[in-house]
């Protein structure tokens, strides 16, 4: 094809779109269609040449179309209509490279995700073995009441009223001598280890 | 969704739409309007008291012509900015004028440095000035930052900085009309300086008052409940 025949085919399709954008501004839905599947090679092409790594043209080309389709009262028939499409194509394909380049810079990729515990293997039988002998040997050092409220509340399970009722201490007095038991079991196993 | 599927859907919701007027048209209306505000505004307070001896100095007049000029070419060119595939130097048409205005407060500057010395150039605060600039600008800039917004944002900090600077250009010529200033300097830095500051700090909020609007599609799995 020769220049002025490529020219010629351009003008050509200038003219079939302005008048197809024409009639689709006065609801002719036919005509919105086929000029929309007319144009969409072309977004394709323009968007990947205007942001030759994006990630997704066609969900850029989708973002041209649907503002092409918010805007399309602020074409003039009388004016040409490419300069119209690839100022919105341009300014969408900027805008999403943008957005982009902002998600981006607070994401880190990562080939393998890191685990949110601890690597350490399981306990052996004796670390068992040694921690449950610890436990029985802080138990054994605290005072006859709060041992006895530990037993019933932390090894037995019971409520507090239910240890209250067994016991015949009060709620109140229960929770402090757990309280103290459990810091005293805490100090006196530091204290081994 | 495929692109095809996208286009079958807008075209299946697609109205016939209001053709945006020329961008000239709606400048002049914006213009017109804020205009008659404006003079309501002078009316309502009173022209200057020494606005018989003023309105006799040319430097005067040209620097409101200058200020009136720079508001209609600034309007003109935010409406310009909102149409996709207009000229790129329609944007810029406002600064002519807007030298212009600069230039005459410059040479009252300089008049006053040749007749009273480094006293002809004192600056006073008088921050009342610029409030006065933000309150009677206020009305013209939301209805033209409403007109705007019929547009498409495709330079939304540039839109909202001509649409400010039309709006506080128009208050500015206003002012000089009911509110007397004793030196160019004072002009210069209180009336002048307060338009640029306004429009550039409404030209940080470009992208949150003009921004592309979302197309409601409807539910995908019904095409015939499809709506816009």
């Amino acid at each position: 094809m020769t220049n002025s025949q490529s020219d010629d085919a351009k003008i050509a399709r200038e003219r079939r779109w302005q008048e197809l954008m024409r009639a689709a501004q006065d609801g002719d839905n036919a005509a919105y269609v086929w000029l929309l599947s007319e144009i969409l090679p072309m977004l394709r092409r323009v968007v990947a040449y205007k942001w030759p790594r994006a990630p997704d043209v066609e969900d850029v080309v989708q973002e041209v179309l649907l503002s092409v389709h918010t805007v399309r009262h602020t074409y003039d028939p009388a004016r040409p209509f490419m300069p119209w499409l690839m100022t919105i194509a341009t300014r969408r394909t900027i805008d999403a490279a943008r957005r982009r380049t902002a998600r981006s810079a607070n994401e880190t990729t990562v080939d393998v995700m890191p685990e949110t515990f601890s690597g350490d293997d399981t306990k052996s039988e004796q670390e068992i073995s040694d921690d449950q002998d610890a436990i029985r040997h802080a138990l054994a050092q605290l005072p006859d009441g709060q041992r006895e409220a530990v037993e019933l509340m932390k090894m037995k399970g019971l409520s507090l009223q239910e240890a209250s009722i067994e016991t015949g201490k009060s709620v109140a007095s229960l929770k402090v001598s757990v309280h103290r038991a459990m810091k005293s079991m805490r100090e006196a196993m530091k204290r081994e280890n | 969704m495929q692109s095809e599927e996208l286009i079958r859907r807008l075209a299946a919701c697609a109205e016939p739409v209001r053709r945006l007027p020329h961008p000239i048209w709606r400048a002049a209306t914006w213009f017109m309007l804020s205009l008659a505000y404006a003079a309501g505004l002078v009316f309502a307070i009173g022209l200057r008291p020494d606005f018989s001896a003023q309105v006799t100095e040319p430097r005067f007049v040209i620097e409101i012509a200058a200020a009136l000029l720079t508001s209609m070419m600034a309007a003109a060119a935010a409406f310009c900015s909102t149409c996709p595939g207009r000229p790129l130097w329609e944007r810029l048409a406002p600064f002519p004028f807007l030298i212009a205005w600069l230039a005459t407060l410059g040479e009252g500057c300089w008049r006053d440095w040749s007749l009273l010395g480094p006293q002809g150039l004192s600056v006073e605060p008088e921050f009342g000035c610029f409030w006065k600039i933000v309150a009677s600008s206020a009305a013209p800039a939301i209805l033209i930052l409403v007109m705007v917004r019929r547009g498409a944002p495709i330079a939304p900090y540039l839109t909202t900085c001509l649409a400010t600077l039309a709006a506080a250009s128009l208050s500015a010529a206003a002012m000089l009309l009911f509110h007397r200033q004793e030196s160019s300097v004072m002009v210069l830095v209180w009336q002048f300086g307060s338009v640029i500051a306004l429009s550039g700090v409404a030209a940080l909020f470009g992208r949150r008052l003009l921004y592309w609007r979302t197309v409601n599609l409807g539910p995908v799995d019904d095409e015939r409940n499809s709506h816009c």
